[in-house]
């Protein structure tokens, strides 16, 4: 089977809508208050550097998936045992989202309509996409993802009216402590979450353009998340902004005249789908090349299912998901999106500062040939 | 048997009736099948469970209780 090729603008869709994801409903960096805009400047410099490691690795290690790159740096059982702990995050990850979107759509849309149902539903057409590849997913993104901004721009600008500009006033008022807290938590949601790419960066059509691709979209995320910042605290108020569950729909809420949550409800749909599609594409994808399966799409119906089920069983309600979220997923998440990286990125460059033993006589052949 | 898990069942019976047939179809691997049972036995065996009103102990507890136990998490 050839490998299927995206486009470097598909994968910038991609990843654009990946970093989206979740935070079109939950404002990333709040912990910080007034200063989350400080906290997301500074996470997302480090998010930016972070996923431009990613984007290193998979530089050094042409054509190999994180699967092939874990087994060929660490060994083949450790490689292994490693691969099976990203297979887990990876499904992992895509539960925690399809909760979030539950937890969305049940509080703010369908409030009758039961979260499993609604979860199923969505998993149906995600897991439909991902069986369709890679070309398919970055097609989606390529065609649904320019929506995302484009409905942040037209809430923003609508909502210029009602706003007040100083409402981010006083700077630093608690110190920089919080503001760092979020700027880390910002770091591992979402930019470390990308790790889920390293299964997807082999199939680049043009791998000089990876680093580019991956630092444009790192910056728009951060815009994004900073333009969103400026205009939920300056139409809510810090106070409010720190108690609601849901900032940018409330922040929609207060639209003159007009219902335009399902703005947020389309965003969520299209950001969510996109993060959930890629990490069940890699899940799946690194559990075929674990076990050495040809064909991956035999096994996305299998994980899909076990996300929905697992996105249901994991947290009791909203409040459990948020807690967990805020407490322990940091540094849950570190390992697997910084630590087992730069361990790769330093065995990349180990073994390419020290050719493989052969080598020169391999080259030393092919120049007799010639 | 209440409605909900007899929902549950038709559902992954569904999914199941559904994936073997390309299995048979294309003549897959035993892995293939063990993998795919593993994913949706679980699954199925969860849902079940949450259904009837038992809450298996989560994974995020897990993960919550290791980071305690190392000390990492308060």
């Amino acid at each position: 089977m050839g490998k299927t090729r995206i486009s470097g603008l598909q994968l910038f869709m991609l990843l654009s809508g990946f970093l989206f994801g979740s935070t079109v409903i939950l404002a990333p960096a709040l912990g910080a208050k007034n200063d989350a805009w400080l906290a997301i400047i500074i996470g997302g410099t480090g998010g930016a550097l972070l996923m431009l490691i990613y984007a290193a690795i998979s530089l050094l290690n042409p054509s190999k998936t994180l699967v092939e790159i874990l087994k060929e740096k660490m060994g083949k059982v450790l490689g292994s045992i490693i691969a099976v702990l990203y297979i887990w995050y990876f499904i992992h990850l895509a539960s925690l989202v399809f909760r979030d979107f539950g937890e969305f759509i049940c509080t703010v849309t369908f409030p009758e309509t039961p979260m499993t149902v609604l979860i199923s539903i969505f998993a149906l057409g995600v897991v439909y996409g991902v069986n369709g590849g890679v070309e398919v997913m970055g097609r989606m993104g390529e065609l649904l993802v320019p929506i995302i901004p484009t409905f942040i721009l037209i809430v923003s600008v609508s909502l210029i009216t009602v706003n007040d500009f100083t409402a981010f006033l006083p700077v630093l008022e608690n110190g920089m402590g919080p503001v760092l807290k979020a700027a880390l938590s910002y770091i591992t949601f979402p930019f470390g979450e990308t790790v889920a790419f390293l299964m997807l960066f082999p199939n680049l059509n043009r791998k000089e353009k990876l680093k580019k691709i991956v630092f444009v979209s790192a910056a728009l995320s951060a815009l994004i998340s900073i333009v969103i910042f400026f205009r939920d605290i300056s139409v809510l108020g810090s106070d409010l902004m720190s108690r609601v569950t849901f900032v940018p729909h409330s922040t929609t809420l207060l639209f003159p005249e007009a219902n335009v949550e399902p703005l947020v409800d389309i965003n969520l749909m299209i950001g969510g789908g996109a993060k959930i599609g890629v990490c069940i594409y890699a899940a799946t994808k690194a559990i075929s090349q674990v076990a050495g399966i040809e064909n991956y799409t035999n096994l996305t119906r299998a994980v899909g299912a076990f996300c929905v089920v697992l996105s249901v069983w994991d947290f009791e309600n909203v409040l459990d998901l948020f807690s967990w979220t805020e407490r322990i997923y940091s540094y849950y998440a570190i390992t697997f999106q910084v630590i087992i990286p730069l361990i790769l990125l330093v065995l990349s460059l180990i073994k390419r500062s020290k050719p493989a033993e052969g080598s020169d006589a391999d080259n030393e052949g092919v120049i007799a040939s010639k | 048997m209440n409605s909900i898990l007899l929902a549950i069942i038709a559902v992954f019976i569904i999914l199941i009736l559904y994936d073997m047939r390309i299995f048979i179809r294309n003549k897959e691997p035993a892995k293939v099948y063990v993998l795919y049972f593993f994913l949706m036995g679980a699954g199925l065996i969860v849902s079940l469970l949450l259904a009837a009103g038992i809450r298996p102990v989560a994974p995020s507890r897990l993960i919550e209780a290791v980071f305690k136990m190392i000390g990492i998490a308060k």
